[in-house]
C-alpha cells in the first residue's frame, strides 16, 4: 500500500491549498508518474498533473516535489509499502494541483 | 465557458520539430504567426523522444564523399517500397543539408570530425553513413528550436493549448478552435492559413514509444474538415522497445547499435539464439522477424525478445562507453527508473508503435486537398511511403517544415481573411458543453480511450488480416456509440478529463479510418502485412490509399504515386 498525500489547489476556487490522502494498492514498485496515472484513472479523475513523458528522464515535464525534494516523476520509484507527499515544484505558478506553468522554457 | 478570439496570418498546430520550423519560416517571410503547442514549449510532441539521428547527404562535408542528394533520394524511395511521392522526396533530399546548417545556426550541436566535417553514423538502408549526430538527441533539438521560435516577435506561442477543431467557411479552412488548458477557456484563432504539424498518432496503440498525448488530433481534425488522408495503414513499428519492466515500458533501445562499430551485440530469442542477421535489415524487415519469433513461442516471459550486449566481444567497458556516448539518457533512464543496467543483463524488448508513414495528403508545397490547410512533418502523409529509414523523420520535420511554412506564408500574402462561421463555432461549443453535463449512465473517457488502444493492439498490429480488421472496425464503431454517455466534471483549469473526452472524440475517427485503410489495402508491403494477402501486389497496389469523409462516411480510393525520377525496377 502506498499512502500518498497529494497537494490539491485550484486558485480559481480554493482559498488555500490542501492535501488529499489516497491509499493506493500496488503489486510492484511504481514510479511517481505511474502513481499519478493510477490515481487519475482509478481514484480521482479530477486530479491535475502533466501526463507527457519522453521515456528518457530528460524533458522534466513530470517534475514534482517528493517529500520536499524536487524529483523527476518518471525516474523516481516508490516502494510497495511507503508513504509519500507529492507537491508541485516552485518554478512557476500553480495552475491546478500539481500542474505548474513553468517560468523557464 | 469563456471564448477568447484571436486573428493571425498563419496558425501552426503543434510544438515539435516540424511546427517550430514551419512557424520560423513563415515568420521570416513576414507573416504574423500563432503556434499552438499542446504541451510545454520545447518539451512537447514526439521530437523530444527522438535519438541522435538526422539524415543529410553531406558527402565530402561529412563522413563519405560518395554520398549525394541523389543517393539519399534513391535510398528513401526504395525503403518506402515505391509508395512515397517523389516530388516530396526530392525536396527532402535536396534541402536536408541546408536545413541542418540552419539548425546549427540556431544552436543545435552536432558531432564533428577534427577537420570540421559532420560525423555521421551508418544506419540500415543508407548506402553511405548519413545520420548526423546530435548531441543530447531530440530533446536538445526541441529546446533549441523552441528557443529560436521565441526569438521571433511575430510568432505568438500558446502553450498548453489543445487544438481540436478546424473552422471552415466558403469551403476553406479559416482557423482553429482549441482549449487553453491553463485558463480552461476556449480559444478561437481566425487565420488565413492553417498548418497541421501535430505529429503522428502512435499512442492510439497501447504499446507505443511515443508520448501519450499523440492520439490523432491532427489527422482527425483534417478528416472531419473533409481533407484527404493517405496511406494510414502504414503505421511503423520499431523493433526493440522495452516491454518489461512496466516503469520503463516503451523506452527505445536501438537495434541499430548492435553492429560491430558500436555495441556488437545481438537480438536473441528466449534461449539466446541471435535472430537478426548482419548487416542489419531495415525496420519493416526487422519487425517482421521479431514478431515471427514471438508468435512462434520463442519469445521471452513477457512477450518480447532479448536485447543482449552481455556477450559482446568488445567487453563490458567498451559497450558501456557506446551507450554512454550514443544514447546516454536512455541508458541511465533504465538504470534510474528500473534498476537495470543493460550492459550487464539482457533487456526484454518488442516491437512498439513508433511512427505514422501516412497522414494528411499534400502536394510538394504542403497544400492539402482543402484550401487554406497545409500539413508537414509526421502529420503529412505521402512522402515516407510504406516504410521509413532511420533519421528520415527528423530530417522531414526540418525540410518539409521550412518548405510548407514558406509556401503557406507566400500564399497568405495573396489572400484575404475569411471570417469564422458562428454556426460552426456554436456547434462545437455545444459538443464540448455536452461532455460536461451530468448524465444518468455516465462513462469516463479514459476507459473509452483504453478500449481503442486495446483494439488497435489486437487487430492493427503489423500482422493483420481481414477477419481481425473487420472485428476491430466493429469494436471501434461500438465504442463510438458510447460517446453520448461521456460525462466529466467542469473543473475549469487544466481539465484533464475534458481533454480526454475531446481526444477520444478525435481518436475514434483516427482509429476508424486507420483500420479502414488497413482493410482496404489487400496486399502486403512495408509495415502493412496482411496475413490473408501475404504477397506484394505491384499490379494493383503500388499506389496510395486515400480516405476522405463524404456525407459523414469514410470513402476509400486509390491514387497513383508520383514518380519524378526513379521508376520501380520492373516498369
Amino acid at each position: 500500500m502506498i499512502k500518498a498525500k497529494i497537494y490539491r489547489f485550484d486558485p480559481g476556487k480554493d482559498k488555500e491549498p490542501y492535501y488529499q490522502d489516497y491509499n493506493i494498492s500496488v503489486q510492484r514498485k511504481v514510479t511517481i508518474h505511474e502513481l499519478l496515472n493510477i490515481i487519475h484513472r482509478d481514484y480521482d479523475g479530477t486530479l491535475a498533473f502533466r501526463t507527457y513523458k519522453c521515456y528518457k528522464g530528460m524533458c522534466t515535464t513530470c517534475i514534482v516535489k517528493m517529500n520536499g525534494k524536487v524529483v523527476k516523476g518518471c525516474t523516481t520509484p516508490l516502494e510497495i509499502d511507503s508513504e509519500v507527499t507529492i507537491e508541485p515544484v516552485e518554478n512557476g505558478t500553480v495552475i491546478r494541483d500539481l500542474v505548474v506553468d513553468f517560468k523557464t522554457m | 465557458m469563456d471564448i477568447q478570439n484571436f486573428t493571425t496570418d498563419v496558425v501552426v498546430i503543434g510544438g515539435g520539430g516540424a511546427a517550430c520550423r514551419a512557424a520560423i519560416e513563415a515568420a521570416e517571410r513576414g507573416m504574423n504567426c500563432i503556434m499552438v503547442d499542446k504541451g510545454r514549449p520545447g518539451r512537447s510532441g514526439a521530437t523530444p523522444t527522438a535519438l541522435w539521428s538526422i539524415q543529410a547527404p553531406f558527402g565530402a562535408r561529412g563522413r563519405d564523399e560518395r554520398d549525394s542528394p541523389d543517393q539519399f533520394f534513391e535510398d528513401m524511395v526504395r525503403a518506402g517500397r515505391f509508395i512515397g511521392d517523389q516530388n516530396i522526396a526530392e525536396i527532402v533530399a535536396n534541402t536536408a543539408c541546408d536545413r541542418i546548417l540552419d539548425m546549427e545556426r540556431y544552436g543545435v550541436q552536432f558531432k564533428k570530425y577534427d577537420d570540421g566535417r559532420f560525423y555521421q553514423t551508418p544506419m540500415p538502408g543508407q548506402t553511405y553513413p548519413r545520420s548526423c549526430f546530435m548531441f543530447e538527441n531530440g530533446q536538445h533539438m526541441s529546446t533549441i528550436l523552441a528557443r529560436e521560435v521565441s526569438r521571433h516577435d511575430n510568432i505568438k506561442v500558446f502553450k498548453d493549448f489543445f487544438a481540436f477543431h478546424l473552422f471552415k467557411n466558403e469551403g476553406a479552412v479559416v482557423g482553429i478552435l482549441g482549449m487553453d488548458m491553463l485558463s480552461g477557456d476556449l480559444v478561437a484563432v481566425n487565420a488565413k492559413s492553417t498548418v497541421i504539424a501535430t505529429g503522428g498518432y502512435t499512442s492510439l496503440w497501447g504499446f507505443s514509444d511515443n508520448p501519450p498525448t499523440l492520439t490523432g488530433d491532427g489527422v482527425a481534425m483534417a478528416y472531419r474538415a473533409g481533407a484527404e488522408l493517405v496511406d494510414l495503414e502504414f503505421n511503423q513499428y520499431y523493433g526493440t522497445d522495452v516491454i518489461w519492466p512496466p516503469s520503463v515500458r516503451g523506452c527505445v533501445v536501438l537495434y541499430e547499435l548492435m553492429i560491430e562499430e558500436f555495441a556488437d551485440g545481438e537480438i536473441t530469442d528466449r534461449v539466446g539464439n541471435p535472430i537478426i542477421d548482419k548487416p542489419l535489415p531495415i525496420r519493416d524487415e526487422a519487425i517482421k522477424t521479431i514478431f515471427t519469433v514471438i508468435k512462434e513461442g520463442r519469445g521471452t516471459e513477457h512477450g518480447g525478445v532479448y536485447f543482449d550486449t552481455t556477450k559482446s566481444p568488445k567487453g563490458e567497458k567498451a559497450v558501456r562507453d557506446v551507450f554512454n556516448t550514443m544514447t546516454p539518457k536512455h541508458y541511465h533512464f533504465i538504470i534510474d527508473a528500473a534498476g537495470i543496467d543493460l550492459v550487464k543483463e539482457p533487456l526484454e524488448v518488442a516491437p512498439a508503435s513508433h511512427y505514422q508513414c501516412g497522414g494528411v495528403y499534400i502536394n510538394e508545397r504542403g497544400e492539402s486537398s482543402l484550401g487554406g490547410l497545409y500539413a508537414c512533418g509526421e502529420a503529412e502523409g505521402n512522402f515516407q511511403g510504406a516504410n521509413r529509414l532511420a533519421g528520415s523523420a527528423l530530417c522531414d520535420t526540418q525540410t518539409m517544415g521550412a518548405q510548407v511554412g514558406g509556401c503557406a506564408a507566400d500564399d497568405t500574402k495573396k489572400c484575404d481573411l475569411i471570417p469564422i462561421d458562428k454556426k460552426d463555432l456554436n456547434s462545437v461549443v455545444d459538443i464540448i458543453k455536452g461532455f460536461m453535463t451530468k448524465k444518468k449512465k455516465k462513462i469516463r473517457p479514459i476507459f473509452l480511450k483504453e478500449e481503442i488502444l486495446k483494439t488497435m493492439d489486437e487487430f492493427v498490429a503489423p500482422f493483420r488480416d481481414g477477419k481481425g480488421l473487420s472485428k476491430g472496425l466493429g469494436n471501434i464503431r461500438g465504442i463510438r456509440d458510447e460517446i453520448a454517455k461521456i460525462s466529466v466534471s467542469d473543473v475549469g483549469r487544466y481539465n484533464l478529463e475534458l481533454r480526454e473526452a475531446i481526444e477520444f472524440m478525435l481518436a475514434i475517427d483516427a482509429a476508424e479510418i486507420t483500420v479502414g485503410s488497413a482493410l482496404f489495402r489487400t496486399e502486403s508491403r512495408g509495415h502493412h502485412n496482411r496475413v490473408d494477402f501475404p504477397e506484394t501486389d505491384n499490379k494493383n497496389w503500388r499506389c496510395h490509399s486515400i480516405v476522405v469523409r463524404k456525407s459523414g462516411k469514410a470513402e476509400y480510393s486509390k491514387r497513383d504515386v508520383i514518380y519524378t525520377r526513379l521508376k520501380p525496377d520492373d516498369e
